[in-house]
């Protein structure tokens, strides 16, 4: 297990660092908060990839579930419920498939999840300008429903119940163990909207005694 | 009848260079000629990709892109795509591709690895008495020669390393190898496709450079032979270090030092620019249109 978090486990466990500069062979584990795009939490499981290791999560996933776009496309492959959704950095491609009023995500965030909300044309103008850094990329643009909720995915639970199945089904896929996700509410059920890194503040005294159950059931199955 | 669609990935400044506009459009006409049909498609034609049967991305592809999204949703739905995502996963970051020569042992710069939280006076110490009195340093995500300077001392260090770790928590330290030319070596599916000399600037260390007090940036010369002229030893070099890293399209970046041949780079998305890479081989667009679909 590879991590900077501190929490009581038995599995034999590194730092962040000290694993970046090892030749360890084995099944690696790496518990960060945050595994976006060149963080060090994605160049723990590179690492472990270029070492010949299985590890959780792949470095794909880590740059996939982070971009919008891709994580609905997977998400909709692997028959996790999604939002309508359309990539574009036109306005008028965006109001001629949907009604608002329009959530808009970006395509390209270096920080944790942004999105806004467009109720006219001309807010909506204003937010392609901004979330697309002035047309250099385009944007992700969903229907909005009314409500987007926001909640904790750790090793697929969630602390939020009608979250569950969504939580275990973006686990099964992307096999990220702890990451922050968005939903919709669409008629009733929630549809995968945009994910995003934690902070370790986050992680509460069940998030970690979670983790440390995952975590002892794991190395059992691969140790 | 059309035999295939192919959907060309640009971006506007794809056509701001008339070298770079002619190749793509030598790339439209080859795709012709061979009875298929080329379309190029920018960032507002993304829901149109499950129309085509392949995708050749020409914009600057990195993951954090939108050349990355193109070519991920065009893999995800089963099309034909250079570059594929593993390729732009691999080559936009150097520490993923010196990690996988490293492991496939190809010979390439002297190069360590430097993480955000161990930087400390010793260790900048240690990197310039292990490498030289001359350090390079590069961002993971460099390109078109961005991001890559060269350092003297422990305070340029620090200030160099200090804005590349905006992005990135690890970065690139190497030995500092000056030569007159690096060999660019064009490799399709483990062949080569072309063999050139980038020649580095009057007075400058890197084939590309920015102007002072400009935007943009200035190249050195192009030379190019035919690959069957070119030294075998290089071209082999060449093969082994994209063996490393997949059966994609690629230009790989050559020193040729004391007569041997050391790896600066894999790029995936190499440039291609009419009068330039294809002056002594012109089939090169055939060949790259002929993989994509095929």
């Amino acid at each position: 297990m590879v991590s900077d978090i501190d929490f009581p486990i038995n599995a034999p466990r590194m730092k962040n660092d000290e694993f970046l500069k090892s030749s360890a062979r084995d099944f690696i584990l790496n518990i960060n908060a945050d595994y976006r795009y060149m963080k060090i939490g994605y160049y723990v499981s590179l690492r472990a990839e270029v070492l010949g290791n299985k590890v959780i999560p792949p470095s794909s996933s880590a740059i996939d579930a982070y971009r919008i776009p891709i994580l609905l496309l997977r998400a909709s492959i692997a028959g996790i419920p999604t939002a309508p959704h359309l990539v574009t950095d036109s306005v008028n491609d965006i109001t001629s498939e949907f009604n608002f009023p329009v959530v808009v995500f970006p395509v390209i965030s270096f920080s944790h999840v942004n999105f806004k909300v467009a109720q006219t044309k001309s807010s909506l103008y204003r937010i392609v300008k901004s979330l697309s850094m002035n047309y250099r990329y385009p944007v992700c643009a969903q229907p909005f429903s009314g409500e987007i909720v926001s909640f904790k995915s750790v090793f697929g639970e969630s602390d939020l119940k009608e979250a569950w199945e969504l939580a275990e089904g973006f686990y099964e896929e992307f096999k990220v163990p702890i990451c922050r996700l968005y939903a919709q509410k669409i008629e009733n059920r929630l549809c995968l909207c945009g994910a995003g890194p934690m902070n370790i503040e986050e992680l509460d005294s069940f998030d970690l005694r979670l983790i440390s159950e995952r975590i002892a059931m794991l190395s059992d199955d691969f140790g | 009848m059309i035999l295939a669609n192919i959907a060309c990935f640009v971006e506007t400044y794809n056509f701001s260079d008339k070298y770079e506009v002619s190749a793509l459009n030598k790339f439209k006409l080859t795709a012709e000629e061979m009875g298929h049909a080329l379309d190029f498609i920018t960032k507002q034609d993304i829901r149109s990709i499950p129309k085509y049967d392949a995708v050749f991305i020409r914009a600057t592809t990195d993951p954090l892109y939108t050349a990355y999204l193109v070519s991920k949703t065009a893999w995800e739905l089963g099309l034909r795509v250079l570059d594929a995502p593993q390729s732009i996963q691999i080559c936009s970051n150097k520490i993923h591709m010196y990690s996988l020569l490293e492991r496939n042992k190809v010979p390439y710069i002297p190069t360590v690895f430097v993480a955000k939280d161990e930087m400390h006076h010793r260790l900048v110490r240690e990197l310039f008495s292990l490498l030289g009195p001359i350090l390079v340093l590069k961002a993971p995500y460099t390109s078109f020669s961005k991001y890559v300077e060269k350092v003297a001392s422990e305070t340029s260090f620090r200030q160099v390393a200090k804005k590349f770790f905006r992005r990135s928590d690890v970065l690139v330290v190497q030995k500092f190898m000056p030569t007159t030319f690096d060999w660019r070596v064009g490799v399709l599916n483990d062949e080569v496709l072309y063999v050139c000399k980038y020649k580095m600037r009057k007075g400058g260390w890197k084939h590309g450079a920015k102007l002072r007090g400009k935007h943009t940036f200035a190249w050195g010369k192009t030379y190019s032979l035919k690959r069957e002229h070119a030294p075998e030893r290089l071209k082999e070099t060449a093969l082994r270090a994209c063996e490393a890293i997949g059966n994609g399209l690629y230009g790989v970046d050559i020193k040729e030092i004391n007569g041997e041949y050391v790896v600066v780079e894999v790029n995936d998305n190499p440039s291609v620019y009419a009068g330039h890479e294809d002056y002594r081989d012109k089939d090169i667009y055939e060949k790259i249109i002929a993989y994509l679909v095929n």
